[in-house]
């Protein structure tokens, strides 16, 4: 079988409407199978079909790669390797069509550099990097590196900073590093799409304190991601506009660092440093590590002033946490996302849990300097002194503030009157999709999401906001509840860093910079903005369907 | 299962007694009643404004009212309300994944009783899980922390002040249900059968 490698195959298909209608994962839902190419995802059997919508089908097309293909005609993507980049050094690396196995099944995905996740780029804080992108698919696209506060022109939001990179096109980002932490890269355009294919990587960016951190036996990276897929493989997305646009594209197999039965070695006693980076479309994650302690280190860039111990890591898309995690003793620990979802028919929450990976502890017992310095939790006084310019400015008056909100229309019927009943409550946090079928049939010709400025009365793109560089501004952030169907946002600026200075009143009193944070659903937020960077940058959910939804606009900072 | 029901239903209304007391052993409270007012003015009873010192939100807030089964309580009006403890993540979750929520409870109009002292409490919604959340003077707030999906906030007139105690004895003068126990089954009504049911049953 011949290999395309490196060919420039993107081998999307609009998919034929004459395949046979096919029951899978659907009984007692009626004969609803392939229909015009779509299938309907897999949804919990005990809840029933919502009447009229039996035939329903999303209004957009589906959209695959490599449908109909053999994915043993493409080449296999390898796992994610560690690139170290000196000052001024590129990295060249492409986008293209990989094959990758899941569950025991071959898939046609996409990759950066022909790896998944891409490659893992490690730079020193304050350095310069290059990376070469080339694009070998037929979709257009562009790589943020997002949370790094680099020069706007190399943002890679497309349309905004630079034109997407058309197939055979070459487009080289340089990347200032003036933040140490964990970052990531992905595409911003189509990213309901193009990430959950597999295009995203991390950017480890090195700081240059040896004991910055404090010690570990080890580190080890948590990508987390999950994936819709069913008993004839992947779901279709939405060709003209992203499918699942109320809640975001929940998917069935969770994968860790790309895989689905991700294993780590470690010894008894050992303390392992876990880079934790959500890259799934919608879905938080709940993380816990069996019974073994957990100490609360970093976030998106940079430390907290204080280590914590906490019970679990909630991570919503697109934030990064790090965690040193010691575990005591021998035996099979199973990392976690352990949830109480819900079932909106039912009207009940239930627990569930996902293994996201298993770690194999090992004899013989590690104790030394490193095991026993666990038990301290550092107070970081360089973030502090970091921070420490801006704690006069922890309480001053709101700048700006901002409502998130939907706006939906010609939703058939049934959803609409399912959606106000469900709508008596609904948790701060979706974990999981408890409406699987309508929320499949609603898309982003259909729904708005919206962030508001009630001061203007505007609403996402026309929003306009102009600061200066040098300027600290506080805005405050409310989920508005009283919507059609109100949810968690992660709420994510570019080229900039933030504080968390309070939710629902309530204070921060161990703060850490972030890019992106979690909104739950009726509560408010203040964050605290050193418009640092200048450029035109933009503030947007990280829902990927919700940002193709409209949730985002554009501010501009200038040097004057 | 109906009959389990029943006992909630008993217990929420403070009549349970013989072999459905959940605390068999305990004797029935001996509380005075406060005085009586006309139960006639009990209804369209205002709620009171928030007494929780966070910006709690306003979504999540539920009614805490009157069960009008004591003369003299018929006016009382209580609000519950909820915030997440300090978390770095926004929310706070159990081990099991459950919300971890601090409850504030503030009630005004409640007449002092004669006798006793009213206590507010937290529990599940089948009475399975009881946590004590203090006595309740001069209207509150009381805060207590539920780490429960759907919970019940109460408050009864107990005998007397009983920091240890783990489950009251007198009766409920006032319950509230979270925003959570809202949502119930849709079997049988509201968007399969066109019955909206969730618009009524909750005061």
């Amino acid at each position: 079988m011949r290999l395309l490698h490196g060919m420039r195959v993107l081998l999307l298909a609009v998919l034929p409407g004459a395949l046979a209608a096919q029951e899978h994962q659907m009984m007692g839902h009626g004969a609803h199978g392939e229909a015009g190419g779509w299938r309907m995802p897999p949804m919990d059997m005990t809840m029933p079909m919502v009447p009229g919508l039996e035939n329903a089908l999303p209004p957009v097309r589906p959209f695959l790669i490599g449908d109909g293909m053999d994915p043993a005609m493409f080449p296999a993507a390898e796992p994610s390797r560690r690139v170290v980049l000196a000052n001024g050094d590129t990295l060249d690396m492409d986008v293209s069509v990989v094959r990758r196995t899941i569950g025991g099944r071959d898939y046609a995905m996409l990759g950066y550099g022909g790896q998944y996740p891409g490659p893992l780029i490690q730079a020193d804080r304050g350095s310069r990097i290059m990376v070469r992108v080339t694009n070998r698919i037929q979709l257009p696209t562009t790589v943020h590196w997002h949370g790094i506060r680099l020069e706007n022109r190399f943002d890679g939001v497309a349309g905004l900073t630079q034109d997407p990179i058309a197939d055979g096109e070459t487009f080289t980002y340089e990347i200032d590093v003036p933040d140490a932490g964990m970052f990531w890269y992905h595409p911003h355009i189509r990213e309901d799409i193009q990430q959950d294919l597999g295009l995203y990587g991390n950017l480890l960016v090195m700081p240059a304190a040896p004991d910055y951190y404090g010690p570990s036996h080890r580190e080890e990276l948590l990508v987390l991601d999950d994936v819709l897929i069913d008993e004839q493989g992947l779901i279709p997305w939405g060709e003209e506009a992203p499918t699942h646009a109320l809640m975001g594209r929940f998917g069935t197999v969770m994968l860790t660092n790309g895989v689905d039965d991700h294993r780590i070695e470690a010894r008894a006693g050992e303390v392992v440093r876990f880079y934790l980076t959500n890259v799934a479309n919608t879905r938080t994650f709940n993380v816990r590590f069996g019974n073994a302690r957990v100490k609360l280190v970093a976030s998106d860039i940079g430390k907290f002033e204080r280590e914590t111990w906490v019970e679990s890591v909630v991570i919503a898309p697109a934030e990064r946490y790090v965690v040193d995690v010691r575990f005591p003793e021998a035996g099979q620990v199973g990392i976690t996302n352990t949830i109480q979802a819900v079932n909106h028919f039912r009207g009940t929450f239930y627990p569930h849990e996902d293994t996201l990976a298993v770690v194999s502890v090992n004899g013989p017992a590690v104790d030394d300097a490193v095991t026993q310095a666990f038990d301290e939790l550092r107070e970081n006084r360089d973030v502090a002194e970091d921070i420490e310019p801006f704690r006069a400015l922890l309480g001053k008056p709101v700048d700006y503030e901002l409502v998130t909100t939907v706006r939906v229309r010609d939703l058939p019927v049934p959803i609409v009157a399912s959606m106000e009943a469900d709508t008596f409550y609904v948790p701060p946090v979706e974990w999981n999709d408890g409406m699987p079928m309508m929320n499949w049939l609603s898309t982003g010709t259909q729904v708005t999401w919206i962030l508001r400025e009630p001061a203007s009365g505007r609403e996402n793109g026309d929003i306009q906001w102009r600061f200066r560089v040098g300027d600290v501004v506080k805005i405050r952030v409310f989920n508005d509840p009283e919507s059609f169907h109100p949810m968690n946002h992660p709420i994510h600026i570019h080229g900039q860093r933030f504080l968390v200075t309070e939710r629902d009143g309530i204070p921060n009193t161990n703060l850490v910079w972030k890019d992106t944070t979690i909104l739950p659903v009726g509560s408010t937020m203040d964050l605290l903005v050193e418009m640092s960077n200048p450029g035109s940058w933009m503030v947007h959910c990280h829902i990927a369907e919700h940002l193709h939804a409209g949730m985002m606009f554009v501010f501009e900072v200038t040097e004057e | 299962m109906m009959g389990k029901m029943l006992l909630v239903l008993a217990l929420l209304a403070g009549i349970a007694r013989g072999s459905g007391d959940p605390s068999p052993g305990i004797p029935p409270a001996t509380c005075a009643l406060p005085d009586a007012v006309g139960p006639t003015e009990a209804f369209h009873v205002p709620l009171p404004e928030s007494a929780a010192p966070v910006d709690a939100p306003a979504y999540y807030a539920f009614p805490v009212v009157s069960t009008r089964r004591l003369p003299g309580t018929g006016l009382a009006a209580g609000l519950g309300e909820v915030t997440f403890p300090d978390s770095p993540f926004g929310v706070t979750l159990a081990e099991d994944g459950s919300y971890v929520l601090d409850v504030w409870l503030s009630v005004e109009r409640l007449m002092a009783p004669r006798e006793g002292v009213y206590v507010g409490w937290l529990t599940t919604p089948n009475l399975d899980k009881v946590e004590r959340i203090g006595a309740l003077a001069g209207g509150g707030p009381l805060r207590g922390r539920a780490q429960w999906n759907k919970f019940l906030l109460v408050v009864t007139l107990e005998p007397a002040d009983d920091p240890g105690a783990a489950m009251w004895t007198g009766p409920v003068v006032m319950r509230g249900m979270s925003r959570s126990g809202q949502m119930h089954t849709m079997a049988g009504h509201g968007a399969f059968e066109e019955e909206n049911c969730a618009a009524y049953g909750y005061d």
